[in-house]
């Protein structure tokens, strides 16, 4: 389409050629005989024919067959012929005009119609590329969008996936490919959308992006696929690890409820006391791991929501010694009274201490002790867990974390409480890691500090 | 002899309560449900119930709301971890005590022996925990002999929990007690207040032998050290 100012251009131009034509003539005059003349303006109605079309043209050819008779033949100044054949010359010269400018201008329509579909073939080449690049369809559709409202001629468009009705000022274009529509394309109402070019390239844009929506479809069930495979690979480890750790306490249990249940053995008060306790103290075991697979399911669930209010760390530490039992007389613990609190949720931060101090207490040879020492900082408050085992190598800290990871040496634990540890740890804002230290185990829990309020600290 | 009645819907866990709470010298009556709790509660009070928090036809929550419309005897609910929500409306609601599944027999029997002491001991105004004396009418504490200064708040804290020593005090009723109701959820001052507490009365803060942290629920003042 022609805007107003390309034609104001044309007309412009036009008006020139004639001129320019004319003037041309004006000089050739004496030297040749004037009736032969006439054919130079055809050189003003083919540019223009070329450059504005069969239109412009027709009018060029006119104007300048009434100039070359008003100029150039006689009576001069008039549009009269004094000579009868003189009509014929000039009508056989608007036949030729008019020949030439709708030859020039088929021509044109011609390399425009090739430009165009070269700019197709173009636009979906890349669109082919963009999609085939491994970007997500999403990400793509603003990109292609872009590039059909080019190929299309409009100022702007957008696609979205699926038919969808028209909204607003927006006219919703269907891309369909074999009468399924992939996505639909909207345009500026006012837009004006070249009828042949939108039947041709919407649906080699819809066939582009059927296999584009497929492909991404395959993918995203691949990816699901891989994820379940992975989990359920988590889900055998997790019981392979497990079931050790469950079946040892029940076969403990069983055959201590057995041999008390069984009338044929005779057992004096101090053996069947020893059996009680032997079921007390597995039954007390299995409920530990009951309660590491359900906060590993937790924290794996994303359910680990912490409830943070503030609390002092001394308070923290003293509710894990207790759950320890006799062995928390071997902790030592250095908490200055200038520890400020700390805002995390009390019974997840428990946890947490709960599994380092039983790893650390683990980790230590006989006889020798566990220390808990607070560090305060700008922001967060660092406890130290540090026993005097044997340490890690720096390589295999970080496995440290990774859950079903046993101890090389074989020791007991099921290898999930450090994993649940650092997911706890890391739910209420802190983190946790392994220090370098050469006299043993140390393990550092980062935790945020509190803003206290006013009235608190008065 | 003393009348329990215990509530649970798993017929192991209630033979062997009733096994253990008989041989611990206990007249022992159940029930499965919370309609068989509330029948069993208005035919026959007993002076003490152990109530499981999960009932197939409600929840002891209810139970104990309903029993607290007419009647004080002393209610021990046993919850499961996970369940701290509902526990803690079951304090709220009036239960006395709790106990977490799995339990030890001789832990039930402990609180339920303290909660059924609780009923008739009246408020001494002198209270006396190994090392630790809590004069209630002078205002005064002191730790082997020696007088602590204790900030108003720090006094207030610690004779709601030294009215009823042993006793389960959740954060909400001791914030109420303490500040008033506005303060029902700012359980943010109470963990610091008892904590300041805990350095100036006790030897070893992180090990309290006086003030103990029950998790997720509250603090009760320790009967013996």
């Amino acid at each position: 389409m022609r805007t107003r100012a390309e034609l104001a251009v044309g007309v412009l131009a036009s008006a020139g050629a004639v001129v320019l034509v004319s003037a041309v003539v004006a000089l050739l005059k004496p030297h040749v005989p004037v009736l032969s003349l006439g054919a130079l303006y055809v050189l003003a109605v083919l540019p223009v024919a070329i450059l504005w079309g069969t239109a412009l043209a027709a009018v060029v050819s006119v104007a300048s067959m009434l100039a070359f008779n008003w100029f150039f033949l006689p009576p001069y100044h008039s549009f009269h012929l004094r000579e009868s054949q003189n009509w014929l010359a000039l009508g056989i010269y608007l036949v030729i005009a008019f020949t030439v400018s709708a030859l020039a201008a088929r021509a044109r329509a011609r390399r425009e119609d090739a430009e165009q579909r070269r700019a197709e073939a173009h636009a979906l080449a890349e669109a082919a590329l963009d999609l085939l690049r491994g970007r997500t369809l999403d990400e793509e559709l603003g990109r292609l969008a872009a590039l059909t409202a080019e190929v299309l001629g409009v100022g702007g468009a957008r696609l979205e996936l699926g038919k969808q009705p028209p909204r607003g000022e927006e006219r919703a274009l269907p891309v369909e490919a074999s009468l399924r529509c992939v996505a639909t394309l909207f345009v500026d109402e006012e837009a004006v959308v070249d009828e042949a070019v939108q039947r041709r390239f919407l649906p080699s844009l819809a066939a582009l992006l059927a296999v584009a929506v497929e492909r991404s479809r395959l993918e995203a069930e691949a990816l699901e696929a891989e994820a379940l495979r992975r989990s359920d690979a988590l889900k055998t480890a997790l019981l392979r690890a497990v079931s050790h750790d469950l079946r040892s306490p029940l076969t403990a249990i069983l055959a201590s409820a057995d041999a008390l249940a069984s009338p044929g053995l005779t057992l004096d008060p101090e053996e069947r006391l020893a059996l009680a306790e032997t079921i007390r103290a597995e039954t007390i075991r299995l409920d530990r791991v009951v309660e590491q697979l359900l906060d590993l399911s937790r924290l794996e669930a994303g359910a680990a929501e912490p409830h943070r209010e503030l609390w002092s760390v001394d308070e923290l530490v003293g509710q894990a010694l207790s759950g320890l039992g006799a062995d928390a007389t071997r902790v030592r613990v250095e908490i200055g009274p200038e520890a400020p609190p700390v805002e995390v949720d009390a019974a997840q931060v428990e946890r947490v201490l709960a599994n380092l101090l039983d790893n650390a207490l683990h980790c230590s040879p006989a006889g020798s002790g566990v220390l808990v020492r607070a560090e305060p900082g700008a922001t967060e408050l660092r406890l130290h867990v540090i026993d005097r085992g044997r340490g890690l190598p720096p390589e295999e800290r970080e496995a440290l974390f990774q859950p079903f990871r046993r101890g090389t040496d074989g020791r007991r634990g099921s290898g999930l409480g450090l994993s649940i540890a650092r997911g706890f740890a890391e739910a209420n804002g802190g983190r946790l890691w392994a220090q370098d230290d050469p006299a043993g185990g140390h393990l550092v829990l980062a935790l945020p500090l509190a803003q206290v309020p006013a009235a608190v600290r008065a | 002899m003393t009348r329990v009645l215990v509530v649970d819907d798993e017929p192991q866990i209630l033979r062997a309560l009733r096994t253990s709470l008989r041989g611990a010298g206990y007249d022992v009556e159940t029930a499965e449900s919370a309609e068989q709790a509330l029948a069993a509660l208005a035919a026959n009070p007993p002076d003490a119930v152990v109530l499981d928090l999960v009932l197939p036809d409600g929840s002891g929550t209810e139970v104990t709301r309903e029993l607290r419309t007419w009647s004080s005897a002393p209610v021990i609910v046993l919850s499961v971890v996970g369940d701290e929500t509902e526990k803690i409306a079951a304090l709220d609601a009036g239960a006395d005590d709790y106990v977490t599944k799995p339990f030890g027999i001789d832990e039930l029997l402990a609180r339920l022996r303290a909660a059924l002491r609780r009923v008739d001991a009246p408020t001494e105004p002198v209270v006396e925990i190994g090392g630790l004396r809590i004069d209630l009418e002078k205002r005064a504490v002191f730790v082997r002999g020696e007088p602590v200064q204790l900030t108003p708040h720090e006094f207030a804290l610690l004779r709601v929990l030294a009215r009823s020593p042993g006793k389960l005090l959740t954060h909400a009723a001791l914030l109420r007690e303490v500040w008033g109701r506005g303060y029902g959820d700012e359980s943010h001052y109470l963990h610091v207040y008892v904590s300041q507490l805990r350095r100036k009365l006790e030897d070893d803060p992180a090990r309290p032998r006086y003030i103990l942290t029950e998790p997720g629920a509250g603090y009760r003042l320790a009967e013996r050290p």
